[in-house]
């Protein structure tokens, strides 16, 4: 079904796709962007992989196994950043550094928790895309299976 | 003896060893911390409700945590050569034993925790974490449906019962103003809201403790294997039943009918425990009916009330644990002694081919039943004193009790190991005596040096009373009527047991009849009734998705239509002008109007899905005109992946039933009645926002605030700063609801499996 021409596109296209997402991960605090869409743009990518390579040549070639517990350890992350700031003494999501202080920069990223938080928002929207995607793709597989 | 040792290699091998000596370990720095004058632990929790993580070592905490971490020393070592053989009766993998030992070192903290918590919602917490570790323990041989059915009964017993302390916990707190146990035990004074506080944390304690009419759940429970019910079923799970009430004994205390409450539950288990016991063939049943019985005892006692009856509470409950545990170990021993024999019925005998384990169950044995030379003949001594001290009435219930208990512990011990040999060879392993016969020394040593315990007893209650207790045991060789009561009750007991065969048969019946009518037809009852109700609303809510949507969406919309309808509409709608640099956006604008359109048209699955997507896409260049970058970038991306898992979700469902589906007609109602209800409710969303639309925004907007601190979170996109930051905890909910939406998915999809 599908071409010599896409797989190879699809294949070539993988790399700049996690650069994209990468690129609007980390530059979300200074331009258009955030955790959530850099998420749904790499995830996009793997979903390429499979519609393109098909389950088994996508999943050899991406190591997928641990996307679903990625889910809930992304989950826990963004939970940690929002509950360490309590021990701390400060009220629920309470980012560091506080205003008016001084940050760390490199290039265009700042090293601020609201950047881990974002961070762990992308881990887990790519986790939960991927792995729902991986879930019909596993079922719809079996059912051929059983069918024939 | 290799062979004779299935599946104990590995790493689950260390398991046991390293369980026990972490209770050891427990109990030492226990024993120091308390010659060294207790401690406490005071660190705030969550300060806006008023929680405080307090612990504190006081009497009675020691005594809790020496029961639970010494008998689990016992069990731990006893474990170590039961569970492999228990695992490879079952065909079951060693690895298996990981969770059971986790599951007891976590039960053995939260006994730990309970004993020493000092805050009401704290000890709520430890509460139920017994009880959810109890259920997986019970449950341990899960594939056995009486197992879970047992664990459930146990898990919702003592859980729904856990929520009236929450409720007691909450009266406190709304009385006193604090969850502090100390302050509110300083201040308690006799009122309404008080005694409902302590009839409510009376009513959990007695729950959790098995007393009568919630007794059923424990001999159910003894589907549990063996070390559980020697761990929770003696010592620890319903230990913390009459914790609980030596904790918080001043709140009872200062209510007569909660007192006289507890001694009419007390009196009735004691009873009931000590009859159904003397019935029972399957022994680790009849050591369960034995445990409810005994832990009458001493709800009983702290009914009666004062300082000599909570020493008497706690030496009981110590004696009691110890020797207890070494009863149910021996069951367990002898059951696979024996190649599995587990009745009465079925074993005799067995002194002879097992001496040691013998003399050392009657160790036990003899302490609950109060023979001289035991801990238990003083925790009986005290018992009658406290009785005494009360009345004659009392005093006799008491007597009654005694002899119960001897009757039915001595038809226990001489049934199994004296009388007619049966069955063919017995051999225990050393491991599965072992720890029997420490247990039973230590109830003997109890026996010779009673002033430690007795000591510990008193301390125990005088953290209970908040006041001076003591305890002053010996033997005395004198008529005192404390001895004559023994003597009385040994008497009773012997004649009881002389004629046990002969009450055996009127004693089953009449537990048949408890058994069929009583408080466990009423538990089974209301389960079933429950789930039935369950499903009923179940059903009447998913029957037909489409009315119930509808019946949410109608009202609403007809709302909507009113107040359209009843604003004034002069000047509430107005037209601005089309600038010509606004042509991408009315282009824009007109594609998604026609793809909405378009969605009327097809029939097909998946040309419905892409079709729509091009509403979406519209909308995006919608976005993109307006001049909002961040908006227009997510509503492209979610637009592709929901077109996509539409697509796929279709790949699911299978190709002829997608295209039946489409071709099946249109009812001829449908054909005027859809367009209708589109085009009324199109009609008036289009009226709201072109109304809402044409207001000028009044004030200021939040935006121009969110504009003005990004720069202060370090921010140069406002919008990213408003969703990791100024916003942060809507998207962390929002993302705790994909999570949870993916975990449905794969429950869905792969049954739970999220690889």
């Amino acid at each position: 079904m599908t071409s010599v021409l896409t797989v190879a596109a699809a294949r070539l296209l993988m790399a700049p796709i996690l650069v994209v997402a990468a690129a609007v991960l980390v530059k979300g605090y200074a331009d258009v962007g955030d955790g959530f869409s850099a998420g749904v743009i790499a995830a996009l990518g793997v979903v390429l992989q499979y519609l393109a390579l098909g389950r088994e040549e996508a999943e050899r070639l991406l190591a997928l196994r641990l996307i679903g517990p990625a889910v809930f350890v992304a989950l826990l992350g963004a939970l940690a950043v929002a509950l360490i700031p309590l021990a701390r003494g400060d009220a629920l999501l309470e980012h560091a550094p506080a205003p008016g202080a001084d940050v760390v920069e490199l290039g265009t990223i700042e090293l601020i928790t609201a950047v881990a938080f974002d961070v762990a928002i992308f881990v887990l929207v790519v986790a939960a895309v991927v792995g729902i995607v991986r879930a019909i793709a596993h079922v719809a597989e079996g059912e051929g299976e059983g069918g024939q | 003896m290799a062979d004779d040792r299935p599946h104990a290699r590995g790493a689950h091998r260390v398991l046991a060893p390293a369980s026990a000596i972490l209770a050891a370990l427990l109990l030492a720095a226990t024993l120091i911390a308390w010659s060294s004058g207790g401690g406490s632990l005071d660190l705030p929790w969550a300060p806006a409700l008023g929680l405080r993580l307090h612990f504190r070592l006081d009497g009675l905490a020691v005594l809790y945590i020496l029961l639970a971490t010494g008998v689990a020393v016992a069990v731990f070592a006893y474990s170590a050569r039961y569970l492999p053989l228990h695992l490879a009766h079952g065909g079951r993998p060693a690895g298996e034993s990981v969770r059971f030992y986790a599951l007891l070192v976590l039960f053995m903290g939260a006994m730990i925790g309970l004993a020493t918590a000092q805050d009401l919602i704290l000890l709520f917490v430890f509460w139920d974490i017994t009880a959810i570790a109890s259920y997986y323990l019970i449950a341990y041989d899960r594939h056995e449906a009486e197992s879970r059915w047992a664990a459930l009964m146990a898990l919702l017993v003592t859980g729904v019962s856990a929520v009236l302390l929450l409720i007691g916990a909450l009266v406190l707190q709304a009385e006193y103003g604090t969850f502090s146990l100390p302050e509110i035990l300083e201040q308690v004074r006799p009122g309404g809201a008080v005694t409902l506080a302590g009839a409510l944390i009376a009513l959990a304690a007695i729950a959790k403790s098995a007393q009568v009419p919630f007794h059923f759940w424990l001999p159910r429970a003894m589907t549990a294997p063996t070390p559980v019910s020697a761990y929770l079923h003696s010592a620890a799970m319903v230990a913390a039943g009459v914790l609980l009430i030596g904790r918080t004994y001043p709140v009872l205390e200062s209510s007569r009918l909660v007192l006289d409450g507890l001694v009419v539950v007390g009196v009735a288990s004691m009873l009931v425990g000590g009859l159904l016991a003397l019935s029972r063939d399957e022994i680790k049943r009849l050591l369960a009916c034995s445990t409810f019985s005994q832990y009458g005892y001493v709800v009983f006692l702290y009914g009666l009330g004062g300082p000599l009856a909570a020493t008497a509470a706690g030496l009981y409950v110590l004696a009691h644990g110890i020797a207890k545990s070494a009863l149910f170990l021996t069951a367990g021993a002898v059951t696979e002694a024996t190649g599995g024999r587990n009745r009465l019925s079925d074993l005799g005998g067995l002194a002879r081919e097992l001496p040691v384990l013998a003399a050392a169950s009657g160790l036990a044995a003899a302490s609950v039943a109060a023979l001289p030379l035991t801990l238990g003949f003083f925790a009986d001594e005290l018992f009658f004193g406290a009785a005494l001290e009360r009345g004659a009435g009392y005093a006799l219930i008491a007597v009654a009790g005694a002899a119960l208990t001897f009757a039915y512990l001595g038809r226990f011990w001489i049934v199994i190991f004296l009388g007619a040999r049966q069955g063919g060879e017995a051999r225990a392993p050393r491991l599965l005596v072992v720890p029997v016969l420490a247990l039973g020394l230590a109830a003997l040593a109890g026996g010779l040096v009673p002033s430690p315990a007795a000591d510990l007893a008193a301390d125990a209650a005088s953290a209970s009373v908040l006041g001076p207790a003591e305890a002053s045991v010996a033997y005395h060789l004198d008529l005192r009527a404390e001895n004559l009561m023994a003597l009385g009750a040994w008497a009773l007991g012997s004649l009881l047991l002389a004629c046990a065969g002969g009450l055996r048969d009127p004693l089953m019946k009449v537990a048949s009849i408890g058994a069929r009518l009583g408080p466990e037809r009423i538990y089974g009852g209301s389960l079933v009734a429950l789930n039935r109700l369950s499903d009923r609303i179940h059903d009447f809510e998913v029957r037909d998705l489409r009315t119930r949507v509808a019946s949410v969406l109608m009202p609403a919309g007809l709302l909507v239509v009113i107040g359209v309808l009843a604003t004034p509409s002069a000047g509430a709608y107005t037209v601005g002008s089309i600038r010509v640099r606004d042509a991408g956006l009315v282009l824009a604008l007109l594609v998604a109007c026609a793809g909405a359109l378009a969605t009327t048209v097809p029939r097909r699955h998946l040309t419905l899905a892409l079709v729509v997507a091009t509403v979406g896409y519209g909308l995006t260049a919608v976005y993109a005109f307006i001049g909002a970058p961040d908006v227009a970038l997510v509503a492209v991306l979610v637009e592709t992946v929901l077109a996509v898992l539409l697509l796929g979700v279709f790949s699911l469902v299978p190709a002829d039933v997608l295209r039946r589906e489409a071709e099946l007609p249109t009812r001829a109602t449908r054909r005027w009645r859809d367009p209708l209800v589109g085009v009324v409710s199109g009609g008036v969303a289009f009226m709201l926002a072109w109304g809402a639309l044409s207001r000028p925004v009044r004030g200021e907007s939040i935006a121009a605030e969110h504009v003005r601190l990004a720069d202060d979170a370090h921010a140069k996109d406002v919008v990213t700063a408003i969703l990791a930051d100024f916003r942060a905890l809507d998207t962390l909910v929002e993302v705790t609801v994909i999570a949870v939406a993916f975990l449905g998915v794969s429950s869905l999809l792969r049954r739970g499996r999220l690889l």
